[in-house]
């Protein structure tokens, strides 16, 4: 008898497996248990008839699988991953009950801390893309008896401020933004995000808003204009980007800051004399010609002309810089400026003290001019420069060892819930005046700053964008022929510009359906209206089939042909006027009149081929291959990068326009997500599909098994849908039947997002299904996205995992059971309000899981 | 995953010339003369383009030796060490979208241009991690026009560790002298040194203060900034330990520091530093960009009145512009061989564990597809590279498939670089290193 079997035949002789069922399951808690009575009985029991010793199923024997050791981690995180997602045992078998499974997961995730802490560490169960991973149904639903909650927090952290927040915040420092006009809601205004550039860098531009000329065209322009890319560094991936426990500032990050804050110092105390010659500075560029170095400066900083107003905050740098000598009174105040605008919060009189003796010291050896900058320039590593804390140091623990943030801790996080700016004037009075202690303190703010449209929360939209990663199209690099084929321009960077405006004008979108904030998640995903630009004419119009665009091309050709005869005509006509208006005129050289009625027609006949000239070259490089959507409607903008690339610069102008009708529904079906989930040569239908898995089902993909090569063939002959035929294997299918049927109904869309109802000259085919979804109502076939997107858009499963996600993003971690209550409470604020984003968001930042810390928390590894 | 050397590669993708590892300062000490396996890579990507015809010599069309070939007027500096060129034709950027350059695209082989962040780690921040370790894993110099330079003092056009890091390049020989040399220093730059030291350790100080009280599970990740400032504090006390030695390699600093008559000036000091930091061990990894990565620059020193763009609109062959960069860049080139032979490593010199890849961030010229891609390789990296040849390759393996060659012979066991199998589908016929150019 193998040892399975031995276990087995002594616990059947017990007659009960270990989980006795009187016993109380807490979430978070230690798990009292170790593998020989628990862990191998339940693999015994639930594992071993399919993982033995022979021919086990998947070729994963879990027969001699031992307590969690280096070696076999890998495997008992599998194990851990299909237990927990309930993906074992199978459907078939006989299941274990919800506390047995809950306790083996926690303990297989306690034993890996433990086992792994000084190996690189455990941390799959924290990974926002695990956060599904704890069960839908015990979140929302009735929990089964054995199951006692603890009333819920976060752990005290700190929080490494993004690089949009760092650049944001130091943007401050050397620009002024425009306030809000309410007339143009939708322009970039102060305490908006700093936008990524043309290319979609993030940089930190000097003094472009006083630039008012330049030589060159728009790579001169962005050569020669004084800017700095973020230094911070964060991974560009699908998903939440931002919790805390994420990055860290390394010692290259820190010493560039430092070596920026310099720069940025400088632009404080003297403008765009920090960065140009004196001459350069005229609001009249002649002057400048008279003196400007000679030959082509093209891509120069002496290329560049900047206006005489002052537009840079004049804050207490540029004061101490300007008076001659140095006073106490002027460094303190340029200290503590810059603590405050770098933390968001006035410094202790310790925390001046320090910082004034470092300037002091630095002044010493250098003198005033390099020594106050490289001083101050120390505030900009303060450790709350770059990190925020949140860790409840003043207040007394609760009955359950838990800690209300207070004060300044509590007021920065509310501001930190929606803005990258430093906290308005109230809501600074509040913290200062120790009006921000309590909930209701909380929900005074809240409520206050979400009513307040002037005031801007690029926090709201980031976490759209980590929910929709609608932002990521512009960094998909695409192939050029097969952009080619999609419809799409592949001429240059014109497909990757139109990328980085779609994902502002789908930010704008967002933005007027949160104004509305009426069933917000369902308009997102239903919504038929479109910010659009020129060139989502193309992106949003539909790819002809062949023969389509055959005869779109005989009729341009034959429309050619026509035009060209009439453009003769029109031409010869002018011809024969402007000729005979010459004979006339030669017959009467004084005659005024015919001497202007030529000149007329003279230049009627310039401008009429210059149009005709015009046309030739449009219609030569008319784009026959796309039915362009007719999009019309009011004018609008959207948020973009400022003067980043000249006169090549984005634009904000928009329209809101409708989407064709039938061919889309909602922010899925726009080219800024579909292109973001795809690939250099196609649609993306597994990305696709574990989207709508993930964030509207609310399940769990486990990884993908290292043993798996990952590739669909490449058979330029097939279809996606052909090519993943791979998927099927069994052994693949397991997971993929989560996805692929929930992405291929996208097929509607080649992977530039167009439209188009053939694939390779045949039908396409959009067909896909909704398989175990959790709600059994949602489950069946699909006739294509629209049709998907129309069942889940209306469940309240989709809404209640869109409630899950804004957890994770607002409290920087994922939800264990003990959230239940508050996800609930939340989901209800939402549903009572019919669906209004506000009312969730005052109800998550008025929850124990934000306002509360518990210290020093024990890992699950320390309790084990 | 956080670790140590991670950490100290993290440190170095920021700076481009970043403090290295504390825990290597036997390297330093020891790197001139004991080392039994260094060896060195250096990068020099001249912008603008590198055409073909100027550097194949005339009627070469296939692969040989070039014993019997003279080399052209542009590089004719390097004909007394032809014997350790090997100069490559016939590799493809074409999915590096080179025109008016590639950025980042150039040493990380994918898409780059104006404006676009890097998408993965390039071939010269790969290298440094797995080259013997040095202080500084990795320096980058940047040689532009002086208004640039003086203006924009680092910038980050070509060199990255990762997706969204780029790696600044220094530009201002001063500042970089004052990283390097600080403490070896005089006058202006001591004092400066010896300010910047102060701040750095109180903001360590001041640092590790905030961090007592943090609960333990942020206790590691906030360990890390503090590190950061021991190890930038503790590197600068090491080269102060070892300044005898770094004394024999420091160049002097003269008025082309402090006012420079022309932007070469600059130029010229700055490979003093780069070379420097090779001879003294301080570094192992050097890439050089020549017009910092864009389609600016300016060598008025040489007496090309014209800068920026036009260079690059113009045809390089017979040029007599494009034949004084070139010829300026081949006296660099030189430089830094001599320089490395001088110096004794093992049973020969430096120059022996060395390989120079002399390209262009443009492919072959300002306006391309990317078709063609020439490269010069000097040296021979103990023995594993050709040399003394002409390659023409057939256009169907792309620059990552040099890079992949390098990487493998670094020790990496890969086939490709940054180049998945689809793209591989599109642009490389091949896999595996290039044996065309192996020895």
């Amino acid at each position: 008898m193998n040892n399975v079997m031995i276990v087995l035949a002594v616990m059947l002789s017990w007659g009960v497996l270990p989980v006795a069922s009187g016993e109380t399951y807490t979430p978070g808690r230690k798990v009292n248990k170790d593998f020989a009575s628990f862990a191998k009985a339940f693999l015994s029991s639930h594992c071993a008839d399919c993982h033995g010793d022979t021919e086990p199923e998947g070729s994963l024997s879990l027969h001699n699988l031992g307590p969690v050791d280096e070696v076999n981690a890998g495997t008992w995180e599998a194990v851990w991953a299909q237990v927990t997602l309930k993906e074992m045992p199978p459907k078939d078998a006989e299941q274990p009950r919800v506390v047995e499974r809950l306790q083996f997961s926690d303990w297989i995730v306690g034993e890996l801390t433990r086992v792994m802490r000084d190996k690189g560490g455990f941390r799959a169960h924290l990974d926002p893309n695990k956060g599904n991973f704890v069960d839908h149904g015990l979140l929302f639903g009735t929990l089964p008896a054995g199951i006692r909650l603890e009333p819920t927090s976060s752990p005290a952290r700190i929080w490494r401020v993004t690089p949009q927040e760092h650049i944001t915040r130091l943007n401050e420092l050397i620009n002024r933004e425009s306030d809000f006009d309410p007339e143009k809601p939708g322009l970039r205004t102060h305490g908006d995000v700093v936008p990524t550039n043309h290319g979609g860098e993030l940089k930190l531009y000097f003094g472009t808003d006083r630039i008012i000329r330049w030589e060159g065209g728009t790579v001169a322009y962005a050569t020669a204009v004084k800017s700095v890319p973020a230094v911070l560094s964060s991974a560009r991936n699908h998903g939440l980007e931002n919790y805390p426990d994420f990055y860290t500032v390394n010692s290259a990050e820190a010493t560039q800051i430092l070596s920026k804050a310099e720069d940025i110092l400088q632009y404080m105390a003297y403008g765009p004399l920090s960065i140009a010659n004196p001459e350069q500075i005229a609001d009249d560029p002649k002057t400048y010609d008279k003196v400007k170095p000679k030959g082509d400066i093209r891509g120069l900083p002496t290329a560049i002309v900047y206006s005489t107003k002052v537009v840079r905050p004049l804050t207490p740098v540029y004061h101490l810089m300007k008076h001659e000598g140095i006073s106490d009174k002027h460094l303190r105040d340029a200290v503590d400026y810059l603590f405050e605008a770098l933390t968001f919060r006035l410094p202790s009189n310790e925390e001046s003290d320090t910082y004034l003796k470092i300037v002091k010291q630095s002044v010493e050896k250098l003198g005033k001019e390099d020594g106050v900058i490289l001083g101050l320039s120390s505030i900009f590593l303060d450790r709350d420069a770059l990190f925020r804390p949140e860790l409840g140091e003043n207040g007394k623990p609760d009955q359950h060892g838990r800690v209300m943030l207070q004060d300044s801790e509590l007021g920065l996080a509310v501001n930190h819930a929606l803005s990258y700016i430093k906290p308005d004037e109230q809501l600074r009075n509040a913290i200062v005046e120790g009006r921000m202690r309590t909930r209701a303190d909380v929900k005074r703010e809240v409520e206050r700053m979400l009513a307040d449209n002037s005031m801007r929360k690029p926090r709201l939209l980031r976490f759209f964008r980590d929910y929709f990663d609608h932002d990521l199209g512009g960094y998909i690099c695409k192939d050029a022929k097969a952009l080619a084929s999609t419809g799409a321009s592949n001429q240059g960077q014109a497909h990757y510009r139109a990328m980085f405006d779609a994902t502002a004008s789908s930010d704008r979108l967002i933005e007027l359906i949160l104004q509305e904030d009426k069933d917000v998640l369902r308009q997102l995903l239903t919504t038929d209206k479109v910010v659009a630009t020129t060139a989502d004419k193309v992106y949003f119009g539909k790819k002809l089939t062949r023969e389509e665009t055959a005869a779109a091309v005989i009729a341009a050709k034959k429309a050619a042909e026509e035009q060209v005869k009439k453009d003769a005509v029109a031409l010869e006509s002018l011809e024969k006027e402007v000729v005979s208006l010459e004979a006339r005129l030669k017959g009467n050289p004084e005659a005024k009149e015919t001497r202007k009625a030529l000149d007329r027609k003279k230049k009627l006949l310039a401008s009429a081929k210059k149009k005709v000239s015009a046309g030739k070259k449009r219609r030569a490089s008319g784009n026959h291959s796309v039915a362009e959507a007719k999009l019309s409607g009011p004018k609008m903008y959207a948020r973009v990068s400022r003067r980043s690339f000249g006169a090549g610069s984005m634009r904000p102008d928009r329209i809101l326009a409708t989407a064709p009708a039938g061919q889309r529904l909602g922010i899925l079906t726009h080219p800024s997500w579909l292109v973001a989930h795809s690939d250099a040569m196609d649609n993306h239908a597994i990305l696709r599909g574990r989207w709508i898995r993930e964030r509207l089902l609310g399940g769990g993909i486990p990884d993908v098994p290292i043993t798996v090569d990952a590739m669909l063939p490449d058979e330029p002959q097939n279809t996606l849908r052909e090519r993943m035929q791979v998927t099927r294997k069994t052994y693949c299918w397991t997971c993929h039947r989560k996805m692929d049927p929930l992405g291929l109904p996208f097929e509607m869309y080649n992977h530039a997002g167009l439209y188009r109802e053939t694939e390779l000259n045949k039908p396409v085919d959009t067909t896909g299904e909704i398989i175990d979804s959790g709600d059994p109502t949602l489950d069946g076939k699909v006739a294509n996205a629209i049709d998907m997107i129309e069942t889940l858009a209306a469940s309240k499963r989709a809404e209640q995992v869109f409630v899950r996600y804004a957890f994770r993003f607002w409290m920087g971690r994922n939800e264990t059971l003990n959230d239940a209550p508050v996800l609930q409470e939340a989901y209800q604020a939402y549903k009572n309000t019919d669906g209004s984003m506000k009312a969730l968001l005052v109800s998550l930042l008025t929850s124990d899981a934000f306002l509360y810390r518990t210290g020093s928390e024990p890992t699950f590894g320390e309790a084990n | 995953m956080l670790n140590r050397r991670n950490m100290l590669h993290g440190m170095a993708a920021g700076v481009g010339a970043t403090f290295g590892a504390s825990l290597f300062p036997e390297r330093i000490m020891a790197s001139p003369v004991n080392n039994t396996n260094p060896r060195r890579i250096i990068f020099f990507m001249q912008n603008q383009g590198f055409d073909p015809a100027t550097c194949v010599p005339k009627g070469m069309t296939s692969s040989g030796s070039l014993a019997k070939a003279r080399l052209p007027e542009p590089i004719e500096a390097l004909e007394p060490y032809k014997e350790r060129l090997h100069i490559i034709n016939g590799l493809h950027g074409m999915h590096t979208s080179p025109s008016h350059s590639a950025f980042f695209g150039a040493l990380g082989g994918y898409r780059g241009s104006d404006g676009v962040p890097p998408s993965a780690p390039t071939i010269d921040y790969e290298l440094s991690k797995v080259l013997p370790q040095t202080l500084l894993p990795h320096l980058c110099i940047g040689m532009d026009s002086i208004e640039n330079m003086t203006t924009k003092p680092t910038i980050a056009t070509l060199s990255a560790s990762g997706a969204g890091q780029p790696i600044f390049m220094h530009s201002n020989p001063n500042h970089l002298y004052q990283m390097l040399y600080g403490g070896i220093s005089t006058g202006d730059i001591r004092l400066q040194h010896e300010a910047r030291s102060n701040v750095l350790n109180q903001i360590e100080k001041l640092a590790a203060a905030n961090g007592r009280s943090l609960p333990t599970t942020d206790r590691q990740r906030y360990g890390q900034y503090v590190q950061g400032f021991k190890d930038v504090n503790g590197l600068r006390d090491r080269l102060d330990t070892v300044s005898d030695h770094l004394r024999k390699f420091a160049p002097a600093v003269d008025e082309r520091y402090t006012k420079p008559e022309f932007e070469t000036d600059w130029h010229d000091v700055l490979l003093d530093l780069g070379i420097s930091a090779l001879t003294s061990g301080i570094t192992n990894t050097l890439t050089i960009g020549s017009g910092r990565g864009q389609i600016f620059g300016a060598w008025k020193g040489l007496g090309v009145e014209d800068q920026g763009h036009n260079l690059g609109h113009m045809k390089q062959p017979d040029n007599p512009i494009w034949i004084k960069i070139r010829q300026y860049n081949s006296r660099m080139l030189v430089r830094i061989m001599e320089s490395l032979e001088s110096v004794p490593e093992g049973s020969g010199t430096m120059m022996d564990h060395t390989l120079i890849v002399y390209t262009s961030n443009n492919a072959d010229k300002q306006h391309t597809n990317g078709a063609n891609w020439p490269v010069m390789l000097l040296g021979n990296f103990n023995g594993t590279f050709k040399t003394g040849c002409f390659t023409q390759l057939d256009g169907k393996r792309p620059i990552n498939a040099l890079f992949a060659t390098l990487l493998r012979v670094a020790g990496q066991n890969i086939d490709r670089f940054n180049m998945n199998d689809q793209l591989a589908r599109k642009f490389d016929t091949g896999t595996g290193p290039l044996k065309e150019v192996l020895a």
